[in-house]
């Protein structure tokens, strides 16, 4: 199997490293936010605050996905192309009847499980490095997307996808509830359960994994099909917060995921991280972005941003990592 | 004639594979369409592969040392915009714009590699983040297309000699002279050992860090040369030229046989690779398929190739 960053020579941190990696990245994300009031008040306001949250949400699930197959040693590029198929698959039936709901989430959910056991079928049966085989599932999907909508995609989503899109309780966006049962559970799959353990055994060497009796294949394609599901269901919840079906729905997105669960201090050489990590990484992502914005700089200077951090925090932990 | 059966069967798989691919192309293309097979066919396709072939090459070298370089589609943009940037129908400024920019690439370059062996972090990320960082100034600087050359540049896209494109020529003599580099020269079969294993290599006295920034600057300065080919075919900088041609140069190098570990494949089998794309999307564009179905192919193929190299290699 191919492996991302191998060549970082792993030892065990020492007390002060550990300290360093544990509030990094809070203290990072609370700099950002008291920045960001200092520089503008306003963004502390609630509606503001909840703005960046339903922002943040869809990114937050797909780097959730992201972090369980870096676990196991992979990558995974397709997701933002599978957001968009979701979508147009959201929009496919063109009615506003919300018993078309649970048809649209099946299928959406059975293509997402196809491409994701697609994935790690390449990545460990045909023993194609990760990058590449999503990369060509990324363009396949594409394909197929703008072949069926023959590159103007329309049609209306049911009204209760714009709730999960767009809606609150007690304040709360909708979304973010989603994500927030998520990431609940699916922590618990993997710091508690014996699923979760086998992960990280995987992740950190697959061959002793294989050696102990753990089938690391199909641990590691249903880590891809997690991941999958997981970019499903934010393609569904990011086109009910744009409201409207485009061909790029969700476009960035994988290479953003990528970026917040490096930030986040999950390794690409797998067997390491926390999803909570990831979730951070993503939400200073967004701050950034929003930060960007508040600023008045245009909005290209994001990217420049965004490529200084990615640099940054990938070397800062392979410097923590390497002693 | 033993001769001849060692020889075929030393070739690698891929490039065999290849071959009969183009072959069965070449075939169906000449049923399919007159046109198709024709002189003048072939000669358009010499001229505009040129691009794809500067990129490939590039790529070629950051894949043998084992790494990747996502930032190609930013270097050929910001190359681009900063030779008709500067150029801006100057004609005197056009050949020290020209190696100022080809001096960017392999600058950049440089930093990809620098970076990645400094902090050793994956070049995945290292050129993903410089990539953004540049996409990002160039689309600060301007966010149309912008400046012009000298209308003799265009020469350089759509010229002829004898008949024969200037740029598919300037581009066989590229891939000639890193052929006879990476076969011959001592660097170039460093770049090998360095991508092959590079604790061995280290322990033969390589220096493994200068190889892999060689390689990196190598892979900028060829994203450099398709931008300035971008320039001289359609006369202005354009801040998004380079956005398909990051991923696209993967394909002929993975199609072409070279292994993304490191240190396994050959500058023939890049070239074919190269040449059996831009074959498959004319024939493509003769039988009037939609791109998005060419996406669709384009796809399915390095899933086949993938999948059928990888496995072939791993069980010897």
């Amino acid at each position: 199997m191919t492996t991302f960053g191998s060549t970082i020579a792993e030892r065990s941190p020492g007390l002060v490293d550990v300290t360093v990696q544990k509030w990094a990245l809070p203290a990072i994300f609370c700099g950002l936010l008291i920045f960001a009031t200092v520089i503008s008040p306003s963004f502390l306001s609630v509606s503001n605050f909840q703005n960046v949250m339903t922002q943040a949400a869809p990114l937050m699930i797909v780097v959730i996905g992201q972090t369980f197959v870096i676990l196991v040693r992979g990558l995974d590029l397709s997701v933002a192309s599978l957001m968009a198929t979701v979508a147009v698959i959201a929009t496919a039936f063109n009615t506003q009847d919300n018993t078309m709901i649970p048809v649209i989430f099946i299928s959406a959910i059975l293509l997402c499980t196809i491409v994701g056991f697609i994935n790690g079928w390449l990545v460990t049966k045909r023993n194609v490095s990760p990058f590449l085989a999503t990369l060509a599932m990324m363009i396949v999907l594409q394909g197929l997307r703008f072949y069926y909508t023959q590159g103007a995609p329309a049609g209306v989503l049911p009204e209760g996808f714009r709730h999960l899109g767009t809606g609150k309780y007690l304040g709360i966006p909708a979304n973010i509830i989603a994500c927030i049962l998520l990431f609940v559970f699916l922590t618990f799959v993997l710091e508690k359960t014996v699923f979760g353990r086998k992960i990280f055994i995987v992740g950190g060497n697959p061959t002793s994994a294989d050696l102990v009796g753990i089938n690391s294949h199909n641990v590691t394609i249903t880590c891809y099909i997690i991941c999958s599901i997981m970019a499903g269901i934010a393609g569904l919840l990011l086109v009910g917060f744009v409201g409207t079906v485009d061909n790029f729905v969700g476009r960035g997105y994988e290479l953003d995921s990528i970026v917040a669960a490096v930030i986040g201090g999950v390794a690409l050489s797998g067997g390491k991280g926390k999803l909570l990590g990831a979730i951070l990484g993503a939400l200073i992502l967004v701050v950034l972005f929003n930060i960007v914005i508040i600023v008045g700089l245009p909005v290209q200077a994001q990217l420049v941003i965004k490529g200084v951090i990615i640099i940054g925090a990938a070397a800062f932990f392979a410097r923590k990592t390497r002693g | 004639m033993s001769g001849l059966t060692f020889r075929i069967k030393r070739t690698e798989p891929a490039i065999m594979m290849v071959i009969a691919l183009t072959l069965l192309i070449i075939i169906i293309g000449f049923f399919v369409n007159e046109r198709f097979g024709t002189i003048r066919n072939f000669l358009n396709l010499f001229e505009q592969m040129a691009p794809l072939g500067f990129l490939a090459l590039g790529q070629t070298f950051a894949v043998l040392v084992g790494g990747i370089d996502l930032s190609i589609g930013a270097v050929v943009t910001a190359s681009n915009v900063l030779l008709a940037g500067t150029v801006s129908g100057n004609d005197a400024m056009m050949m020290p714009a020209l190696i100022l920019v080809l001096a960017f690439g392999a600058a950049f370059g440089f930093m990809n590699g620098w970076i990645t062996v400094a902090t050793g972090v994956h070049p995945l990320i290292v050129t993903l983040g410089t990539a953004s960082v540049l996409q990002g100034l160039v689309l600060l600087y301007t966010l149309q297309p912008t400046g012009s050359v000298p209308f003799w540049f265009e020469e350089f896209a759509y010229g002829r000699v004898f008949g024969f494109p200037i740029s598919g020529f300037v581009m066989l003599l590229c891939f000639l002279a890193v052929g006879l580099f990476l076969k011959y020269s001592q660097t170039g079969r460093a770049v090998y050992a360095v991508g092959g294993n590079p604790e061995a290599a280290r322990l033969n006295g390589i220096r493994n860090n200068r190889i892999t920034i060689l390689a990196y600057a190598a892979s900028g300065f060829f994203a450099a040369l398709a931008g300035a080919y971008f320039v001289s075919r359609t006369g202005v900088g354009d801040p998004r030229v380079g956005d398909p041609y990051t991923l696209a140069s993967i394909t002929p190098v993975i199609v072409g046989g070279c292994l993304l570990g490191g240190g396994r494949g050959r500058i023939t089998g890049v070239l074919l690779g190269v040449f059996m794309i831009s074959l498959l999307n004319n024939l493509l564009n003769y039988i009037n398929i939609s791109t998005f179905i060419q996406w669709v192919i384009q796809g399915l193929i390095i899933i086949i190739a993938v999948a059928v190299y990888v496995d072939r290699r791993k069980k010897p």
